[in-house]
């Protein structure tokens, strides 16, 4: 079944095209990479997914149900989660406040239901030390696991990753496929994933969505498109520091 | 007929004053950032350097006006020293705190150099009328509104057309290419509230006259400079000048037309109104005139 | 937990222990400044947790004292039955105007509050038959409880204590309640809380309706314990200082609240040895204060108790530098 289905999405800022009559479709589970080079329009797609930006023209639907007006925090509650570039918390809440905050869009918790929902993300994560420090003491690494684990913390149904690779070490990359190979073993949901680094794109796609200057030039398996002419020249040629390490 | 052409003179006069009012503001503002909340003290202290120069010092007008405006220079540059540069990475609302506390300090200094009772501060064209289109007008809100256009065209060739008024207008934009290109930035801000400081005081000594000099006259003038700087576009300079007058019209006209009672509520009312509609004001883009 | 129930027991001794220790000329200022802190304490909800610079505070301190003061001396209500209409009333009209308004943010939020307050001060100045003018309402009477009427500054001081100590309480709950952590994520990063499932304007107009619920009850003491008040008891001047209170006392912290409403409520007295000058140096401390202890004293002294804590022995390496608490 389809969980989140994008049709005909375009954004037009000016005279500038970010997104061209884009049409996305993400199955109940499936583990999609978004990728493309810098500029191709992936944050701004993912940014029209969530309600951030409204699009020019398209729709979009969550699980079955039109979304396409709907505010950012309504479309979370129905189900959709997302992770920033640069990892964004609360910096006046501990980390144990910060993910509680994001288990509270399940309604009718007790305080006490949402502390021990948010301790026990915590622990899967590896994070349960954590739980009373300051925002401010972190390490770049664990600000942004802190910050999946808040997205995950509202139960998603759909996961919207935007580059949580980036700045990371090789050690903190391996732990993050780690986590993620396991989130979905545990949780049943789709995850979107934009990356710039090609290893793990590759290692963990089922599916790989290819933008460039606004519009989807190729989808398939990992291989099928590594194996696509137009990817090669749009896309790798573009930028052979890309090319899958 | 008469009625409206002298309504019309008193109410420029009064939103000239408040337009300087407002340039000062604005100008620091644009240049350092600072929501300066004794804004009207520095009109206050510009009507009673007048008062000291003029009445307390006995100096003759031209002398006294321009040692008052070189008083509100000195004043300007220690305001940077002892207020801007504290506070300058504080919050906004550290900031209005500030500044209001500041004034403050400033009001109750003047209360105790020149007291409660307030003073009339003497006008060059004292008592003189004239007669324009058969209505009778004082030649002090003439004066008024020539000497505005005067200092807001020297405003504008200081900023478009001299050295340090480019650089200014280069640090109003980003301070950190300013500050890249080899601009000296920490002089150009203080330029800029001494600048801010004189445009206060200039207000000042023409308001004196005007209404009487007391030192309470400060909130009132700050409340309508950020109308008028509001209504114009904040950070704009030509929006300070066209608020400014539009709120002293308003006044003016308002207690006459419409509710003297009401009058401020009138100015106030459409400031509210254009936050909510359009919260960058009249210039919409104040990008390329900043001081 | 158990630092706020000290610090709650040791508000409550010290405040009883004032109320049978000072001056009749003392205990009036403490009034003032329990008044002040349920004030504040409401501010802290907008400034302190949801991050709204609101220069309008006293305006919906002045609207709550009014529509007690109108309802008691014009329709003869009893002083309790008209704290009702007068805090829902305020309550009610903070979401109509914050709905439009808290779109603003920054200076601009600050100048539009402020040109509010000002229009709340022509209106009950002017609205004569209504609101008496300048010339205020007076007679309002004063509350009873039990049957005792509630008259003197030490009987009134009794019940202040406890309305603050009551919505102390009360706010410490909602500080540490999902809506409570809502207001700060939306203070800190907006976005980012839409991505949580926040409805941010709810969020905002919320913390907004319950600072002036806050104000209202501040306001109806305050008609009820000096039984008389006018436009200027609530002009912008006040918004200012209870804005100015927070920020000394510690913002985002209700004992900063508390500590600020009551150290600028007898600063000034204090400063009054001065002599005639003690409003300038007033101004010039208050500089002093924002330029040293950036996060008032409630800050200050977190600070202390977190480098104390640094030297002692296990040092938790985790312990942050962020300065708020």
């Amino acid at each position: 079944m389809t969980i989140l289905r994008a049709q005909g999405v375009t954004k037009r800022y000016g005279g500038l095209l970010a997104l061209s009559e884009v049409d996305v479709a993400i199955e109940e589970n499936e583990f999609v990479a978004l990728i493309g080079p810098n500029g191709a329009g992936k944050s701004t797609l993912l940014n029209v997914l969530t309600g951030l930006t409204p699009p020019t023209a398209g729709t979009i639907e969550l699980g079955g149900r039109s979304i396409t007006k709907a505010s950012t925090h309504a479309r979370i509650r129905a189900g959709l989660g997302r992770t920033f570039q640069h990892g964004r918390l609360f910096d006046r809440l501990s980390v144990l406040e910060n993910v509680m905050v994001g288990a509270a869009n399940r309604p009718g918790r007790s305080e006490a239901q949402l502390e021990s929902a948010a301790r026990t993300s915590l622990e899967r994560m590896g994070l349960g030390h954590l739980a009373p420090s300051r925002i401010s003491s972190l390490s770049y690494g664990n600000r942004r696991m802190v910050e999946l684990t808040r997205a995950l913390a509202g139960e998603p149904r759909i996961l919207l990753l935007d580059e949580p690779a980036a700045g990371l070490n090789s050690g903190e990359v391996e732990d993050l496929m780690t986590r993620l190979r396991a989130i979905r073993s545990e949780h049943r949901l789709a995850v979107v994933l934009i990356e710039h680094n090609m290893g793990m794109v590759m290692r963990l796609a089922e599916r790989i969505v290819v933008l460039n200057f606004g519009r989807k030039i190729a989808e398939g398996t990992p291989a099928a498109v590594q194996a696509d002419p137009a990817v090669l020249e749009a896309y790798l040629g573009a930028g052979s520091s890309y090319a899958a390490d | 007929m008469a009625d409206l052409i002298q309504l019309l003179t008193n109410g420029l006069a009064l939103g000239s004053v408040y337009a300087l009012a407002a340039i000062g503001f604005v100008i620091v503002y644009s240049a350092t950032g600072v929501v300066n909340f004794a804004a009207g003290q520095f009109v206050m202290l510009g009507t009673f350097a007048g008062v000291a120069m003029l009445l307390n010092a006995g100096l003759p007008m031209p002398v006294g006006y321009a040692a008052a405006l070189i008083a509100m220079a000195l004043f300007g540059a220690l305001f940077y020293l002892v207020v801007y540069l504290p506070l300058r990475t504080s919050p906004v609302v550290t900031v209005i705190i500030g500044t209001v506390a500041i004034g403050i300090t400033l009001q109750n200094a003047a209360l105790l150099t020149f007291g409660s009772w307030p003073f009339r501060l003497p006008s060059p064209f004292e008592g003189m009328m004239i007669e324009v289109a058969g209505a009778v007008v004082s030649v002090h809100a003439l004066a008024v509104v020539a000497t505005t256009a005067v200092m807001i065209f020297l405003l504008w060739l200081l900023l478009h057309r001299t050295a340090i008024g480019i650089a200014m207008r280069a640090v109003a934009q980003d301070v950190k290419a300013a500050r890249l290109m080899g601009l000296r930035v920490q002089w150009l801000l203080a330029f800029s509230w001494i600048l801010g400081a004189v445009l206060a005081g200039v207000a000042g000594l023409m308001l004196g006259p005007m209404w009487f000099a007391d030192v309470n006259m400060g909130d009132p003038i700050a409340l309508k400079a950020f109308a008028a700087t509001v209504i114009g576009g904040f950070g704009s300079l030509p929006g300070a000048i066209a608020g400014g007058l539009f709120v002293g019209l308003a006044e003016v006209l308002g207690a006459s037309y419409i509710s003297s009672a009401y009058k401020d509520l009138i100015a106030f009312g459409i400031m509210i109104l254009f936050l909510l509609v359009r919260p960058q004001g009249i210039f919409g883009e104040p990008i390329q005139d900043r001081g | 937990m158990a630092l706020r129930v000290l610090a709650l027991a040791a508000y409550l001794a010290i405040g009883l222990a004032l109320s049978v220790s000072v001056s009749e000329y003392t205990l009036r200022l403490l009034n003032l400044a329990t008044i002040s802190a349920v004030a504040v304490i409401g501010l802290n909800f907008a400034f302190g947790y949801a991050g709204l610079i609101s220069l309008g505070h006293a305006a919906f301190m002045g609207l709550g004292a009014y529509i007690l003061a109108i309802l008691t001396t014009q329709a003869g209500w009893s002083p309790w039955l008209a704290t009702l209409p007068a805090i829902l009333g305020t309550g009610l009209a903070a979401v109509v105007i914050g709905v439009p308004l808290l779109r603003l943010k920054g200076h601009y939020l600050a100048l539009a509050t402020l040109g509010l307050n000002v229009s709340f001060g022509i209106v009950a100045a002017n609205w004569i038959e209504l609101t008496g003018g300048t010339n205020g309402i007076a007679k309002i009477p004063g509350l009873s409880l039990f049957g005792h009427a509630i008259e003197g500054e030490r009987p009134f001081l009794w019940l202040s204590l406890a309305v603050v100590a009551v919505l102390a309480v009360l706010a410490s709950f909602i500080q540490r309640s999902r809506y409570g952590r809502a207001m700060m994520a939306v203070r800190d990063d907006e976005t980012a809380a839409s991505m949580t499932g926040i409805n941010v304007t709810a969020t905002k107009v919320s913390a907004f309706a319950l600072s002036a619920i806050y104000a209202a009850i501040a306001g109806c003491l305050f008609a009820t314990h000096v039984h008389f008040i006018s436009p200027d008891d609530f002009n912008f001047a006040h918004s200012i200082t209870f804005l100015s209170m927070l920020i000394v006392g510690g913002e985002g912290t209700i004992a900063g609240a508390i500590i600020g409403a009551a150290l600028l409520t007898f600063l000034p007295e204090w400063l009054r040895v001065l002599g005639e000058s003690y409003l300038a140096f007033f101004g010039l401390m208050m500089l002093a204060i924002l330029i040293f202890m950036p996060t008032g004293i409630v800050g200050l002294l977190s600070r202390f108790r977190r480098s104390a804590k640094r030297e002692a022995p296990p040092a938790p390496a985790s312990s942050g530098e962020g300065a708020r608490t």
